[in-house]
């Protein structure tokens, strides 16, 4: 079969292609595993973050971080309490209650002595979906927690919901009867729990709007389930 | 590729000093400029990047050049292509296996990698006329060369724009991030910047030695 | 998960404020070489908007009818690369049959289009914002006509800017990626047009 021929050029491909596809499959196969448990961690992180509940920030298939995480706990620089896997505080500590009204499951908790409440959710951001988990306390009157899952935005601006001192403002933020606001402010962060304003990313004032419509629709969700009596 | 180096230490020699400096794919042959800009905003990413495209480039092209003598003209792109993009894959699934956090902030830019035009470009130009080995080292020097520029260009955009480089807080507290180290136009003014100074050192360089180059 | 962005919203936001070359980076290394002359620029940017808004539309039914379904997601790289291949060597037939002037003037940059990175960059960002029929279609359009916008831009510039006494090393990639970046920050002021939701 000559080089150049039709014949040889249609079997050569077919060939090839049949054989990397197949080592991918493989691949894809040996791994599935590990790809599913690291989505399963990601999700359950967000879940404890937001309830307030401290777990390990490693996964237990990331061995990497898994080594660094023990060497920088033996050397008594990190908090051991933070070690304790993710499944196990879960498992412990959050039930599980499905509320009909809601596409998400509903967790429940006891942290810190107080009964709060933790909702996944996903709305529009500017370039695409943002998923993450809001907690509530028992009568929807302060946000406990937010945690962002994923999302979309633009890396460096709009990406930067994900960053500690963004979500930190919504832990113990009072809920005003109109909702909370993201405004524009010093960027580094609203330290005033009361006034139910949070600071928005600087550069990324559509992103944080978004922030804003996102979680002011939870926050009617978990009333409309308090005033039907579902929170308890 | 300059030098007519025989034996074969002298030619991977000739390949290590010209990828990475004379001939480098990012400041001298404009390659792989879209990567250069999109992911320098950040130290680790860019590491995590660089090395997965040294890679990518390195087994492409040893493998692109082993399968040298079947490859049927007509197809010899798509072929190239899709070793490239195997390749890729395969880093794209150890990333989200062994590294999940690097690989939801890389998001779509690993897959990207196929399209990077110094993986092509090496493909092209040394693959099909040099064996697996010296390819593979071409590659992988290539991709050295790409590493070393885009390090440089992301350690001042993450200083600057974060006050941090590689994630640890190194700027002193009074620091204002300069957002727009952030943002793309100062991805465009920084490489082009260490364009002119790295081409502007390169033509002293020529010029101080008499008789053109080494 | 598909989300409820208006579709115009997407189209009037890939032109402008979240172009593919300007803000994205996608689309560098021909943007970069071909700029130089208008009249290819031209010819290029409608090849690349011709080609982004067909493979959009079909990458987005192959993800939707044969990859979600046969659940071989980690091969999506793989098939929007042979989607894109096999439409620009149809689109070069195509071309060839209807209007061999066009053909003509097109010429090498329909082969070099399967590997320019907005389109697979494009397709990717679809696929990870789960956008619907609509929106993909508004979006790999507006992708297409903002890179065309772009270039038209840049090569006008360049016009002026080659004619000029500039430094040697900066000569050539430097000052026009100096001029791009002023491009980008001028489309950033676009930003605070849209509104959104």
């Amino acid at each position: 079969m000559k080089k150049d021929s039709t014949s040889y050029t249609v079997w050569f491909t077919f060939v090839v292609s049949l054989f990397f596809v197949l080592l991918l499959a493989f691949a894809n196969e040996l791994t599935s595993g590990r790809v599913a448990a690291n989505q399963r961690f990601a999700e359950r992180s967000a879940i404890l973050d937001s309830l307030g509940l401290k777990a390990s920030g490693v996964a237990a298939t990331d061995e990497a971080a898994a080594l660094s995480a023990a060497a920088l706990s033996a050397a008594a620089v990190q908090d051991a309490s933070t070690s304790e896997a993710v499944d196990t505080v879960f498992d412990r500590s959050v039930s599980v209650i499905t509320a009909d009204s809601a596409r998400f499951l509903l967790y429940k908790a006891v942290v810190d002595g107080e009964v709060r409440y933790a909702m996944g959710f996903s709305g529009a951001g500017l370039w695409g979906a943002i998923l993450g988990v809001l907690t509530v306390n028992a009568d929807v009157s302060r946000i406990r927690g937010l945690s962002i899952v994923a999302h979309n935005e633009t890396p460096g601006l709009g990406g930067r919901i994900t960053e500690a001192w963004f979500t930190d403002q919504f832990r113990d933020e009072q809920i005003p009867p109109a909702g909370i606001r993201v405004r524009q402010g010093s960027g580094a962060g609203d330290t005033n729990k009361d006034n139910g304003e949070l600071d928005a990313v600087t550069g990324a004032s559509l992103t944080s709007k978004s922030i804003e419509k996102i979680v002011n629709a939870q926050i009617s969700v978990f009333r409309s389930l308090f005033e039907q009596g579902g929170l308890q | 590729m300059n030098g007519a180096a025989s034996s074969g230490k002298n030619k991977a020699w000739a390949v290590l000093r010209d990828n990475l400096w004379w001939n480098n794919p990012v400041f001298i042959q404009v390659l792989g400029i879209c990567s250069t800009l999109a992911v320098t905003n950040n130290l680790t990413n860019t590491f995590i990047m660089t090395v997965g495209v040294s890679l990518a480039t390195a087994f492409s092209s040893a493998t692109l050049s082993a399968m040298n003598k079947a490859i049927p003209a007509k197809v010899r792109m798509i072929t190239q292509v899709l070793v490239i993009s195997f390749y890729v894959i395969i880093i794209d699934i150890v990333l989200r296996a062994y590294l999940p956090a690097v690989s939801k902030s890389l998001g779509p830019y690993v897959g990207l990698i196929i399209t990077n035009c110094i993986i092509m470009g090496r493909a092209e130009a040394f693959a099909r006329s040099n064996t697996p080995l010296l390819s593979f080292w071409d590659g992988l020097t290539s991709g050295i060369g790409y590493m070393a520029f885009l390090m440089g260009i992301a350690a001042v955009r993450e200083f600057l724009g974060f006050g941090s480089l590689f994630g640890f807080k190194l700027a002193p507290p009074g620091f204002t991030p300069w957002t727009i180290m952030v943002m793309a136009p100062s991805a465009f003014f920084l490489v082009a910047m260490a364009m002119w100074a790295l081409k502007s050192l390169q033509e002293s360089m020529t010029a101080h030695k008499k008789g053109g180059k080494k | 998960m598909s989300t409820d962005i208006n579709p115009l919203v997407i189209l009037f936001a890939s032109v402008f404020t979240s172009n593919i070359l300007l803000s994205n980076f996608l689309g560098m290394c021909s943007f970069i070489s071909i700029s130089k002359d208008a009249k290819s620029s031209f010819g290029l940017g409608l090849a690349v908007t011709l080609v982004m808004t067909i493979t959009m539309v079909v990458s987005w039914a192959v993800l939707k009818f044969i990859v979600e379904p046969l659940n071989i997601g980690y091969l999506s790289f793989i098939v929007f690369i042979i989607v894109i291949a096999a439409i620009v060597q149809m689109l070069e037939m195509f071309i060839d049959r209807v209007s061999p002037a066009l053909y003509l003037a097109l010429g090498i940059f329909l082969p070099l289009i399967t590997v320019n990175c907005a389109i697979l960059g494009a397709i990717l960002f679809m696929q990870i914002r789960s956008y619907d029929f609509f929106q993909a279609l508004c979006f790999g359009f507006g992708s297409g006509a903002g890179w065309w916008l772009a270039i038209m831009l840049l090569s006008a510039i360049r016009k002026k800017v080659d004619a000029a006494p500039v430094s040697a090393g900066l000569k050539g990639p430097g000052i026009t990626l100096i001029t791009i970046g002023f491009m980008a920050m001028a489309f950033i002021g676009f930003s605070g047009m849209l509104a959104v939701q």
